[in-house]
C-alpha cells in the first residue's frame, strides 16, 4: 500500500477510535441515540474498540515512518480526530450512528 | 487571600493569560504560517518561483560567490560600534563560508563570516550574506524580503524586537507563563474527558467560548505543551546565557578541549594555503553515507578558517526523512582533501536534543505533519482567542453598570491582536505585490517598506479596533469584529488577484502545473476570506438578533 494511502486510512481510523471514545460518554451516546442510555456493557465495548483503532492507526503510522516521525503524525492526528468528532456531534451528530450500527435501536 | 487550591490556580490562570496571551496568539499565528515560510518567500519573491534544488557545485558555483561577497550597509551599522576607529572598506579575513538548503529551498542562501580588526573584542565576527539562483549563481537583489523566513519566522520567535534581545525574552517569558496556564487550566477543569468533545454553539456566548477555550486546549494539549517547552529548549543558551557571563573561561577551555578532541583546529595556523576541491569531498561523503544505508543530500556545508593551513570542510547530510535538522558531519582537510573526522552517532542525550529541537523546527519532508502542525498552531489562536473572549463576556454586563472599561480595552486588545494581526499580515502581502520594483531614491529599501506597511497596517487596526469597541462598555458586542472580518475577507481576496495581475500567476495556472507553493498560499487566503466573510454574517445575525430581542424591553422600559 502506498505511504499515502496508508496515512490516510491510519486518519479515519484516528477518527473512529475517537468517535466510539466519544459515543461512550453518555451525553454524546444521547446526542447521537437518544433518550435511551446506553448499556454499560457497550460502553465498555466502545472504549475498547476506540482503544484498539487509535493502537491501530499507531501501528499504520509506525510502518509509514520512522518512530520519531510517526509518534508526532499519531499525536497530531489524534488532536485533528478529536476536533473532526467534536464538531460533528455539535453540528452533524447522526453522521456518527453507522459507528455503532450493530447495537439494537 | 484565596479560599482554595483551584481558586488560585484560576487566579494565575486568568490574569496571566490575559497579559501574555496577547503575545501568544501572535507567536502561534506567525509560528502556524512559519510551517510554510519557504513557500510565503516564493510567493512574495516571484523570481525564486522555481523547483527546489540541491546544494550546487562548490568549486563551480559558489566559491566564486563567496569569494565576491562583502557585508551589507545594515551589518556594517550593526558592527560600527563594536570596534576601536573606523571599519575598514573591505573584510579580507574570512573565519567561515557556508550555506544551508532544505528540500523545500529553490533559492540557496550562502553567508560569511570575517575577522573584524580593531574590534573591541577580538571574537567579533561580521556577515555577509546572499541569495542566489543555485542554477546560474544570479543574486537576488539584497533588497527582496523574504516575507515567510525573513519575517514572519522571526517575528514568531522574537517579534522582531531585537534590542538587547527583549523580544527573546518577552516570548521566552511567554512560552514558560504557557506552560503554567497549561497545568493551571487542566487544574481547573474539572472534566477534561467527559467534555473532552464538548462545543455547544446555542448556550450563552460566555458557555460556549468556555467550551471552545476547553476544546481547543485540550485536545491539542501535547501540541501546545511540547511546542511552548520546545520553543524555550531552542533558545536556552539565550535563557541561560552562562556560556557567555559567568562560565566563559570554562567555555571557551572546553572549545579549544573538544577541538582537540576531535582533531578539527579551533585556530587557524597562519600559513596561507591552497583548497582541494569541495566537489570531491561532498562525493565522498555521499559515498559514505550511501555506504552506512543513509544516501542523502547535502544539508549543511561549512568552510573553516578559509584559505588557511588549518582550514576544513565540514558537510552534514540534509535531515529530509528524519526529525533531526542535519546529521551524520564528515570533516575534511581543505588543502587536501582528506577525511580528518566522521562525527561518531549522537549520544541518548543529543538524540533527544535534536528530536525537541527537530520536531519544533520541522525541516522534514512529511506534508501531512506540516499541516497537522498548522492545525495545532491554529487550535492554540482559537484557545487564546476564546480565552479573551470568555473574559470579557463574563465581565462586560458587570463592568458596564460599574462604568469601567476594562472589558472595552481587552475587547479591543482582542480585535487588535487577532483580527488586526491578520489585516497586518494580508495588508504587508499586498504591499509587496504592490511597491515598485525598486524604491525611488531618498526611500527606504523594498524590503524595510513592506516592514513598514505591515506595523502601519496593524496601528490603524488597532485604531479602529479602539474606536469600534465602544458599545461593550454598554454591555453589547464590538461591532469591530465584523468590520475587520470584513476587511479580511476583502484583503485576504485582494492579495490573490493582485499575485494573478503582477505575475501571471493563478489559480488554474498554479494548481494545473502542480506548483503548490504559490497556489497553497492563494488557496490558504482565500480560504482565510471566506471563514472570515462567514464570521462577519454571523456576528451581523447575532447582532440584529440582539437588537430585536432588546427593542420590546426598552420601549417597555420607555412606557
Amino acid at each position: 500500500m502506498p505511504d499515502a494511502l496508508m496515512l490516510l486510512v491510519a486518519l479515519v481510523v484516528t477518527v473512529m477510535g475517537m468517535g466510539w471514545l466519544a459515543l461512550s460518554v453518555e451525553n454524546h451516546w444521547e446526542q447521537v441515540r437518544g433518550k435511551a442510555a446506553c448499556p454499560p456493557a457497550t460502553v465498555k465495548s466502545l472504549r475498547v474498540l476506540g482503544a484498539v483503532a487509535l493502537v491501530t492507526s499507531l501501528v499504520l503510522c509506525l510502518m509509514v515512518d520512522s518512530a520519531s516521525m510517526a509518534s508526532l503524525v499519531w499525536v497530531m492526528s489524534v488532536a485533528g480526530a478529536a476536533v473532526i468528532v467534536a464538531f460533528t456531534l455539535t453540528w452533524r451528530a447522526s453522521a456518527l450512528a453507522p459507528l455503532v450500527f450493530w447495537t439494537a435501536r | 487571600m484565596l479560599q482554595n487550591f483551584r481558586q488560585s490556580m484560576a487566579w494565575v490562570h486568568t490574569w496571566f493569560g490575559l497579559a501574555l496571551g496577547f503575545v501568544l496568539v501572535v507567536v502561534f499565528f506567525f509560528g502556524s504560517l512559519s510551517v510554510f515560510d519557504r513557500e510565503i518567500d516564493r510567493w512574495a519573491i516571484p523570481a525564486s518561483r522555481f523547483e527546489p534544488q540541491p546544494m550546487p557545485s562548490f568549486d563551480k558555483l559558489m566559491r566564486p560567490i563567496f569569494e565576491d561577497m562583502q557585508p551589507l550597509p545594515d551589518a556594517r551599522a550593526f558592527t560600527a560600534p563594536l570596534v576601536n576607529g573606523p571599519l575598514p572598506d573591505h573584510f579580507d579575513k574570512v573565519k567561515s563560508w557556508g550555506a544551508y538548503t532544505t528540500h523545500r529551498d529553490p533559492v540557496l542562501t550562502m553567508f560569511a563570516g570575517y575577522e573584524v580588526p580593531n574590534a573591541k573584542d577580538p571574537e567579533t565576527m561580521i556577515f555577509a550574506q546572499r541569495t542566489v539562483d543555485p542554477r546560474t549563481g544570479a543574486a537576488l537583489p539584497d533588497d527582496r524580503l523574504k516575507v515567510g523566513s525573513g519575517f514572519f519566522y522571526p517575528l514568531h520567535y522574537s517579534l522582531t524586537f531585537y534590542w538587547k534581545n527583549v523580544g527573546y525574552w518577552i516570548v521566552g517569558f511567554a512560552a514558560l507563563m504557557m506552560l503554567v496556564a497549561l497545568v493551571t487550566g487542566v487544574v481547573m477543569h474539572r472534566k477534561i474527558f467527559r467534555e473532552l468533545f464538548t462545543f455547544r454553539p446555542r448556550k450563552t456566548t460566555q458557555r460556549s467560548m468556555l467550551d471552545l477555550h476547553n476544546l481547543t486546549g485540550v485536545v491539542a494539549l501535547p501540541f501546545h505543551f511540547f511546542f511552548a517547552f520546545t520553543g524555550l529548549v531552542i533558545f536556552a543558551g539565550i535563557y541561560f546565557p552562562i556560556g557567555h557571563t559567568q562560565l566563559v573561561a570554562l567555555h571557551d577551555q572546553h572549545e579549544i578541549h573538544e577541538a582537540l578532541e576531535t582533531g578539527l583546529p579551533h585556530d587557524p595556523a597562519g600559513v596561507p594555503a591552497k583548497m582541494a576541491s569541495v566537489d570531491a569531498m561532498v562525493k565522498e561523503a555521499q559515498r559514505r553515507w550511501a555506504e552506512k544505508g543513509m544516501a542523502g543530500d547535502v544539508g549543511f556545508l561549512q568552510v573553516q578558517h578559509v584559505g588557511d593551513a588549518n582550514g576544513y570542510v565540514s558537510i552534514y547530510r540534509a535531515g529530509t526523512d528524519r526529525i533531526a535538522l542535519t546529521g551524520e558531519g564528515i570533516h575534511f582537510k581543505a588543502s587536501t582533501g582528506v577525511v580528518m573526522r566522521e562525527d561518531p552517532p549522537p549520544t541518548a542525550v543529543g538524540r533527544i536534543n535534536e528530536f525537541l529541537t527537530g520536531l519544533h523546527l520541522q525541516h522534514f519532508r512529511h506534508w501531512l505533519l506540516r499541516w497537522l502542525y498548522v492545525l495545532g498552531g491554529l487550535l492554540g489562536c482559537a484557545c487564546i482567542a476564546t480565552g479573551f473572549l470568555f473574559f470579557v463576556e463574563k465581565r462586560k454586563r458587570q463592568h458596564a453598570k460599574q462604568g469601567s472599561s476594562g472589558a472595552r480595552v481587552v475587547d479591543a486588545l482582542g480585535v487588535t491582536t487577532l483580527t488586526g494581526m491578520m489585516i497586518a499580515a494580508l495588508g504587508m502581502l499586498i504591499a509587496n505585490r504592490l511597491l515598485p520594483d525598486v524604491m525611488p531614491d531618498g526611500w527606504p529599501l523594498r524590503g524595510d517598506m513592506e516592514k513598514y506597511c505591515f506595523w502601519g497596517t496593524w496601528v490603524m487596526a488597532m485604531a479602529h479596533a479602539f474606536w469600534r469597541t465602544a458599545p461593550v462598555a454598554e454591555g453589547r458586542i464590538a461591532p469591530a469584529w465584523r468590520e475587520q472580518c470584513l476587511a479580511i475577507a476583502v484583503l485576504g481576496v485582494a492579495a490573490p488577484v493582485l499575485n494573478w495581475v503582477t505575475t501571471g500567476d493563478h489559480l488554474l495556472r498554479t494548481i494545473g502545473n502542480g506548483y503548490w507553493p504559490v497556489a497553497g498560499a492563494d488557496l490558504f487566503m482565500l480560504t482565510g476570506a471566506a471563514l472570515a466573510l462567514l464570521a462577519a454574517r454571523k456576528l451581523q445575525l447575532r447582532a440584529e438578533s440582539k437588537i430585536t430581542v432588546n427593542t420590546p424591553a426598552m420601549e417597555a422600559g420607555h412606557a
